[in-house]
């Protein structure tokens, strides 16, 4: 009974691991924004990258995305925003900072039929001259977390 | 001890099945930011002119000069301890030019030059600035040193300090 028990408790977890990891998922790989130029007169031009993509699994009650990134030490400003988004409503572009509790991103996904949806993520890139270079600061390497929850 | 077991895992999955059901599912990935060293600098007339008349200058007074202020040095650089020279590419001028940085929006305005083939300081100071400067030059010339027209190509650079 004993064995019996631990088994039906593993499978549990596993199960519910399992089934949260394929609820919502990043894809695209790990993007990388270079700054290498500006016009004279104004801040360095900004970057934005469009490669990466969200998807993620209606649910049977209404969800939201959160955002929130790890990177201390940040040198340089990183935003994010949500486009092309085929279920639900995207927030306002976050400004991602080391430590930010987590911040709203695509809003009001309707309840509904076990479907999968995919958005774009918007991301960009800026620095101003007093800021710096990657080669005195290092760059910013930042963990971005996508959470699927329960509005 | 049984019954003790299937408790402990009973209250264990109660615990965990309402705690999942508020978040359905998390991912991540790295997003870099790099940022490469960026250094501009830039002049907002490419040619101006001065005539020296020696209008106005007393009798009997050798030393006549006109000025122009009528161009602006502007600079980017996100690099930090740096500086700004400025040369000119002609050897043996008749007429002495002199430079001087006028009411920098970022930095120090270092003294005056005579400027010449060898770089010297214009502007202190500017690292990791987006700024600008008046560029104020002043012809000298001696009435006992003739007429004539100097021509300078003068070469502004960011550089360590």
């Amino acid at each position: 009974m004993k064995t019996l028990c631990v088994m039906v408790f593993i499978a549990v977890v596993l199960f519910f691991q399992k089934a949260t990891a394929q609820q919502i998922e990043v894809r695209g790989g790990n993007p990388v924004l270079s700054i290498t130029t500006a016009v004279i007169g104004s801040e360095p031009t900004v970057v934005v990258n469009t490669t990466s993509t969200l998807r993620y699994r209606r649910q049977n009650r209404v969800t939201k995305i959160t955002v929130q990134t790890s990177r201390p030490s940040q040198s340089f400003t990183l935003k994010a925003l949500a486009q092309s988004v085929p279920l639900g409503t995207a927030a306002p572009e976050v400004t991602l900072t080391n430590g930010m509790p987590a911040t709203d991103f695509v809003v009001n996904i309707p309840a509904g039929s076990n479907i999968r949806r995919t958005c774009t993520l918007r991301y960009t890139a800026s620095a101003t001259f007093a800021q710096g270079n990657s080669a005195e600061m290092g760059n910013d390497v930042h963990t971005v977390t996508y959470t699927l929850v329960r509005q | 001890m049984n019954k003790y077991l299937l408790r402990i895992v009973l209250v264990i999955i109660g615990g965990t099945v309402p705690a999942l059901a508020q978040t359905y599912g998390t991912d991540n990935h790295q997003v870099t930011v790099q940022v490469s060293t960026i250094t501009m600098v830039s002049v907002d007339i490419s040619s101006i002119s001065m005539t020296i008349t020696g209008a106005g200058v007393p009798a009997g007074q050798d030393q006549m000069t006109a000025t122009n202020t009528s161009s602006k040095l502007r600079w980017g650089v996100n690099s930090s301890s740096r500086k700004i020279t400025a040369q000119t590419n002609l050897a043996t001028p008749l007429f002495a030019l002199n430079l001087l940085a006028v009411s920098p929006t970022q930095g120090t305005a270092a003294a005056e030059a005579t400027l010449s083939t060898t770089a010297q300081d214009i502007m202190l100071n500017i690292g990791r600035s987006l700024g600008e400067c008046t560029l104020q030059y002043t012809g000298i010339a001696l009435a006992s040193q003739g007429t004539g027209t100097d021509s300078h190509t003068i070469t502004f650079t960011v550089t360590t300090q």
